[in-house]
């Protein structure tokens, strides 16, 4: 079994004795690679959190989480942010591009974190947005695109890193129910296309039904796991 | 490359608050190249009118003698120093006088007066008593000529061609010595101090009723380069100087005129001072409400990887694009508007400092200086005053700004 993902007994507490909240409590998980997995659940049942325990982006108050084996609650400052540079990409719910960069500039922005060559980089920006379906939009800043393009930009932008795993924190919530659709049928597609690992939050069930395994959260806990 | 671009535009995201805090700065630099020229103009005015206009650039004594002004305190014999002035390249022209207190009557009144001989060749390089003669003439070398300040002849009721007997002391004996002498000319150098209060005469004829045969009491000396006075290893101070003759310039003879200089250089500090912190203050603020607007954008850069120390570089580099905006502004506005103030003069009334009456404004200066030091200082200054914020948004943490409202 090739795990990439693995959460073991992971808590996460914020707040203080008495008024402390459970965000999540001894939620364990393993996800293999090439999975396209929805973690769904209410609002305020943990989906976010757990995202960003897995993502780096928070230390989980007791726990593990691995990454391809290795402990990220062990990592701190540059050394955490290259690892996420270099092996997960991230698709939020909006406001995901920066603003002043063109949708080809906010893609080749993480591959200029990684320090790849200028060409290298020119290539694979066009690559990606064809993947998405943006091509000829690449000179467009976000604020001339729709939201769903928005998306398809940061969907690419994840991918132009070649991540390990691309997480998705309710990537349809601002889009209508179509376009939300259309969103994960692309994110499907590369899934299959290119074996890579997805992990998204919705509570939407249109969005749900495209997913291929679904890990309920209930409470901070995990509820159920059901692979489709 | 992409950084570069990234943070230039980030600076017209909110292009009003961008161009206020330009402003600031900017006109923060402009104030400070004004108050420097400023200075500079007054300092100059200043010496100007110490150096230029009576006392020269340095000046050459018996030692002791402007403790008391004792009139028996003179160089008997001159030549010698006059020789070593004479060899020195820095000199323009040197200038004897004679220097004596004594009291001046007409028909009408009588006053105390500070009596001048001098040698009416050689002052003419060295000071402005022969552009100061409003009435009659200069000089010539005449044996009863004699000039008057215009208050001084009011004073004394007496005009042109007018007679007056002036009352001296002999230099070495101190016997009293008078005689007489008949007004050539009325002069007036603006300077209240000096118009009440001197007389010139040539200075043979001042030494002949003081007695004095060759000697004289004071050496007014001018140097080609203004700043040669200041240096005490030129050869005029080191050859000439000894136990017996001093040389002082005019920072020494004038510490008055010196301590004004030192505060106005304090005024400058202090203007400088108080407006760094202003535009600091402004810097630190324009700042941080450009982070706080993006603090979920920081957020989502940071969660694709960015590092922290990018985060850092990004907002340096974009106060270092605002600053050097504010340089280039600021360099434009002080130039012309510094050119124009040293053309017309700042109008400050009229007021007087140490005797000096400054009553057609302050002219400034504009010095190449002015225009590399300070935007220099802006710039280290807008660098420094960012270096908070940037530490700020450097420790913004992903998750926390992610959960920021848009």
């Amino acid at each position: 079994m090739d795990n990439i993902i693995v959460t073991r007994e992971v808590c996460r507490y914020f707040g203080s004795k008495d008024t402390q909240v459970k965000a999540l409590d001894h939620a364990s998980i393993e996800i293999q690679r090439g999975e396209f997995t929805a973690i769904i659940g209410p609002s305020g049942s943990g989906k976010t959190t757990l995202l960003q325990l897995i993502g780096g982006l928070d230390n989980p108050s007791s726990g593990q989480v691995l990454l391809d084996g290795t402990n990220i609650a062990d990592m701190t400052g540059t050394t955490l942010s290259d690892f996420r540079r270099d092996h997960i990409g991230f698709i939020f719910q909006a406001y995901n591009l920066i603003p002043v960069l063109s949708a080809e500039e906010n893609i080749e922005y993480i591959m200029l974190l990684q320090g790849i060559p200028a060409a290298q980089r020119k290539g694979r920006v066009h690559e990606m947005l064809r993947l998405v379906d943006l091509d000829g939009l690449g000179d467009r800043r976000p604020s001339q695109l729709s939201g769903g393009q928005q998306q398809r930009v940061a969907v690419a932008r994840a991918m132009a890193s070649q991540p390990d795993i691309i997480l998705a924190d309710e990537p349809t919530a601002n889009l209508d129910s179509k376009t939300g659709v259309a969103l994960l049928d692309l994110m499907r597609t590369l899934n299959e296309e290119h074996n890579m690992t997805f992990v998204f939050s919705t509570h939407d069930e249109k969005i749900m039904e495209r997913a291929r395994r679904l890990i309920h959260l209930q409470d901070g806990r995990v509820d159920s796991d059901q692979l489709k | 490359m992409l950084i570069l671009k990234l943070a230039w535009r980030n600076l017209f995201r909110n292009t009003r608050r961008t161009v206020l805090t330009v402003t600031l700065i900017a006109l923060s630099l402009t104030a400070l190249i004004i108050t420097d020229g400023m200075v500079i103009g007054l300092i100059e005015l200043m010496t100007g009118n110490v150096t230029h206009i009576l006392a020269g650039e340095a000046q050459i004594h018996r030692k002791g003698y402007l403790d008391n002004n004792d009139a028996d305190m003179f160089i008997n014999d001159p030549g010698p120093v006059i020789g070593k002035i004479k060899s020195n390249e820095t000199v323009l022209d040197y200038a004897p006088r004679v220097m004596s207190g004594g009291m001046v009557t007409s028909s009408y009144n009588v006053a105390g007066s500070m009596i001048y001989g001098v040698d009416a060749v050689r002052e003419v390089a060295v000071s402005k008593i022969k552009s100061a003669v409003i009435e009659g003439h200069y000089l010539t070398g005449g044996d009863q000529e004699i000039i008057i300040g215009g208050p001084l002849a009011e004073l004394l009721e007496v005009s042109l061609h007018d007679r007056i007997v002036l009352t001296t002391a002999e230099a070495s004996s101190g016997e009293i010595s008078q005689a007489l002498f008949r007004i050539t000319g009325i002069f007036e150098f603006g300077l209240p101090e000096l118009d009440e209060n001197l007389v010139f005469i040539n200075l043979a004829a001042a030494q002949r009723i003081m007695v004095m045969d060759h000697g004289i009491h004071q050496i007014a000396v001018r140097f080609r380069n203004p700043e040669d006075a200041k240096n005490r290893d030129n050869d005029l101070y080191k050859d000439i100087g000894n136990n017996d003759i001093e040389v002082l310039n005019w920072l020494e003879f004038s510490p008055q005129i010196a301590a004004m200089i030192e505060m106005s250089n304090y005024v400058t500090l202090v203007t400088c001072i108080i407006l760094f912190f202003l535009a600091a203050l402004g810097i630190i603020n324009s700042m941080f409400m450009s982070i706080y607007e993006r603090i979920y954008e920081f957020g989502v850069v940071m969660a694709i990887g960015t590092a922290p120390g990018s985060i850092l570089k990004l907002v340096m580099l974009e106060a270092l694009l605002i600053a050097l905006i504010s340089s280039v502004t600021g360099n434009i506005i002080g130039y012309f508007a510094s050119s124009w103030f040293e053309a017309n003069g700042i109008p400050v009334g009229e007021f007087e400092i140490s005797s000096i009456v400054i009553d057609s404004g302050i002219h400034t200066r504009v010095v190449a200086d002015q225009f590399i030091r300070y935007p220099i200082y802006i710039m280290l200054l807008t660098l420094v005053a960012a270096v908070y914020p940037a530490v700020f948004a450097a420790r913004i943490t992903p998750s926390e700004a992610l959960q920021r409202s848009l």
